[in-house]
């Protein structure tokens, strides 16, 4: 037996070294590929990154004239001092903007995995409808987010009662009203915390909506990905559709669920209309030189990390991987 | 009952057609009728129709609805916005406020400089994190989950975090401190600042030729023994000037750091994770080195995935405001996002003011989105099936 396997392992040997050989090959292929990341991140990320935590414990001067250089000088902890205890404002919109980050991560996943099984199924239109669904992904960004943060036009006209040009919150209140909601959902005897989740949900369904966009074509991705087959097993065993959804499409999207979560996470927390985000940002442009707005940013930033991998590892022990993966 | 109806199929299953008319016709046509309409299986499916349709118009609508409004106000005169009758319909209309964002602000130096930008960004992301995620995707190396875990982490990382030290950066560039070390090295007249090097697209190429010409005069300089000028900067801070320039932004975008580009890796990388490994083995097989499969045979094959990728990264530099106000400091350099302004001849006082200059700032909007609007339209197509295609659940 033992003499069986020594002389198995012999021949092996000059085997695995021929592989070995093809495998550093591809390894160093491999390692070019990835090169402009390795490049960019040790020449320009990694010393952003250390002159952001370096700054974030200076006070920063910059030398105006025709030198233009900066000097700075150590202050130790008092940024982030300063940051947590002389701030009056800036504890409670981070308690405030975590608070609102958990109302809506459940909120754009829920809405995203639901409409991306609707958008799933055929029906008259489909493509349209696709197309208006991702056109927020495309359009509501950047200055668009700042200009419609500064449209008055609507509630200017709701109090005046003009031309109903109605804003977000006009919109979904024509489709439905939330207090028709909460009269329902009272009858229905559940708790008054998920009556008023639905319903703030629902009235800032104009936000979700346009959140949504990347998860949604994330979900529908994964939900293509979905092999016909089992679908058509289950038929033919006789299970409904909502069994199908929860026995099936359920598990087989929970990576997705994964991936699509923490990238709620950190798109909600990273967006420019985040209160956090438009606080930081106002201390910086502010205060000329002051490095109070880095301090707070990493105080948020380590925060949000440490949410993102409490959440990502409790997630991931429920996710389901089929054998295919690896 | 009714079910029975229904599943009165004929038995045998070579058919001619007529054979079928004279199957049905055996029933009644109201019972036919009651069959098909009444049965619970068609009601539920009825219900769920309407449900569906009516969630899908109704979204869409609240999607659509806020640019819809920005249309009917952009075409409205000023007298409108104090008319309580006006509702989406404009009584006055108007070609005001295009006119005057179109000849006013700039509207087409602007958006020549903010198409230049975005095409060289959005082009240089979509190879760039084509070749990153492709290295990670069908390459096994060492360290590879740890490098994958920093691209993750680069995504988590949100830039606000940087901005101050990523200004900083781009501002005093230096790349390993060579500029500094030419600096201190010896040439003491070089010390004096490279500030206005290049401002704009038009400095573009003169920047590149400025640097090298400096470096040889002050060389020169130093061997005559003429060292009258003076080291005006900290030494340990010297460095170019990137701002007002498009090198931070293609700098960033080189190093796949730009705005949402963990996205595109990964979102890249399960693409080329579905391609079958065959196709590659094959090509090795018969000579072809790793580029050149990369280039010839896998790049082909991504693009509609890579249009979507470059649509992202086209649109989302478009619309930016972040970097932009970051890196264009300058007047000088005419960006769409930064036209968003009140012409001067529709400055008024009067009582509707605040709903017009708002309008006018809606019209803004809407002329930025409008070529996105244009590319949208023929791009979409691609955008839902390259990401169909791409797998990425697997």
């Amino acid at each position: 037996m033992t003499k069986d396997v020594k002389l198995g392992a012999d021949i092996a040997a000059p085997k695995r070294r021929k592989i070995a050989s093809l495998d550093r090959k591809k390894a160093r292929a491999g390692w070019l590929f990835v090169l402009p990341f390795i490049l960019g991140f040790i020449i320009i990320y990694l010393p952003m990154v250390y002159e952001s935590l370096l700054l974030s414990f200076h006070k920063v001067s910059i030398v105006g004239g025709d030198a233009g250089g900066y000097t700075t000088t150590f202050v130790g902890w008092e940024n982030y001092m300063n940051a947590l205890f002389v701030d009056p404002d800036f504890v409670q919109t981070l308690v405030s903007g975590l608070g609102q980050m958990a109302f809506d991560i459940p909120a754009i996943l829920i809405f995203s995995l639901f409409m991306a099984v609707m958008l799933n199924q055929k029906m008259a239109g489909r493509a349209a409808f696709r197309a208006i669904f991702f056109l927020p992904v495309i359009l509501s960004t950047g200055i668009m987010e700042s200009i419609a943060a500064q449209d008055i036009l609507g509630e200017e006209i709701e109090e005046g009662g003009g031309i109903d040009t109605g804003t977000e919150e006009n919109a979904s209140e024509q489709l439905v009203s939330s207090m028709d909601l909460e009269r329902l959902f009272a009858n229905m005897k559940v708790g008054t915390e998920l009556v008023t989740y639905v319903t703030t949900a629902i009235n800032n369904i104009y936000d979700i909506v346009n959140r949504a966009g990347v998860q949604l074509l994330i979900f529908l991705a994964a939900l293509q990905s979905i092999s016909p087959a089992i679908y058509e097993a289950c038929r033919i065993d006789g299970a409904t559709s909502w069994e199908t959804f929860w026995k099936v499409t359920f598990p087989m999207i929970s990576p997705m669920i994964l991936v699509n979560g923490v990238y709620t996470i950190i798109d909600s927390f990273t967006t420019e209309s985040n209160e956090v985000m438009v606080y930081i940002s106002n201390v910086y442009s502010e205060a000329d030189g002051d490095v109070l707005s880095s301090a707070m940013a990493w105080i948020y930033f380590l925060i949000v990390i440490a949410i993102v991998a409490i959440i990502a590892s409790v997630m991931s022990a429920f996710v389901f991987y089929s054998r295919k993966n690896d | 009952m009714n079910s029975q109806n229904i599943d009165n199929k004929p038995a045998v299953k070579r058919e001619t057609k007529n054979r079928i008319r004279v199957d049905f016709d055996r029933t009644p046509l109201k019972e036919r009728l009651k069959a098909k309409f009444l049965s619970f299986y068609f009601l539920t499916k009825l219900v769920y129709w309407i449900f569906r349709l009516v969630l899908m118009v109704g979204i869409s609508y609240i999607v659509i609805f806020p640019f819809i409004t920005k249309i009917a106000g952009s075409f409205m005169a000023p007298e409108d916005f104090v008319d309580v009758t006006v509702q989406l319909i404009p009584k006055n209309f108007s070609l005001d406020i295009y006119r005057a964002v179109l000849t006013e602000l700039n509207y087409w130096s602007a958006f020549a400089t903010t198409f230049t930008l975005s095409l060289s960004t959005a082009l240089v992301q979509t190879f760039i994190c084509c070749l990153i995620a492709y290295g990670f995707a069908k390459f096994k190396f060492k360290g590879r989950n740890l490098l994958f875990l920093l691209v993750i982490l680069t995504m988590v990382i949100p830039h606000q975090t940087l901005q101050l030290s990523m200004f900083m950066e781009f501002r005093y560039f230096d790349l390993f401190g060579i500029i500094k070390l030419l600096k201190g090295g010896g040439i003491e007249v070089f010390g004096h600042n490279i500030k206005n090097l290049g401002e704009g697209v038009a400095a573009f190429f003169e920047k590149l030729d400025i640097l090298p010409d400096e470096i040889k005069w002050g060389a020169y300089k130093t061997a005559r023994g003429m060292t009258k000028y003076k080291v005006q900067m900290d030494i340990t801070q010297a460095g170019i000037n990137l701002c007002n320039t498009y090198f931070p932004l293609i700098l960033l975008s080189l190093g796949g750091l730009a705005f949402k580009n963990g996205l595109y890796i990964f979102m890249l990388r399960q693409f080329f994770r579905g391609v079958p490994d065959e196709l590659e083995e094959s090509a090795y097989m018969d000579g072809s080195g790793v580029f050149r499969t990369f280039v010839q045979i896998i790049l082909p094959l991504s693009i509609p995935m890579m249009i979507t990728v470059f649509l992202f990264a086209f649109c989302w530099q478009w619309t930016d405001d972040f970097y932009t106000n970051m890196f264009f400091s300058s007047t000088e350099v005419n960006l769409l996002t930064k036209i968003v302004d009140i012409p001067n001849s529709l400055k008024t006082e009067y009582a509707g003011q605040a709903l017009y200059y708002t309008a006018i700032r809606n019209t803004c909007g809407l002329m930025i989105i409008l070529p996105l609007v244009i590319l949208y339209i023929f791009c979409q197509n691609f955008l839902v099936q390259g990401i169909e295609h791409s797998g990425i659940a697997n």
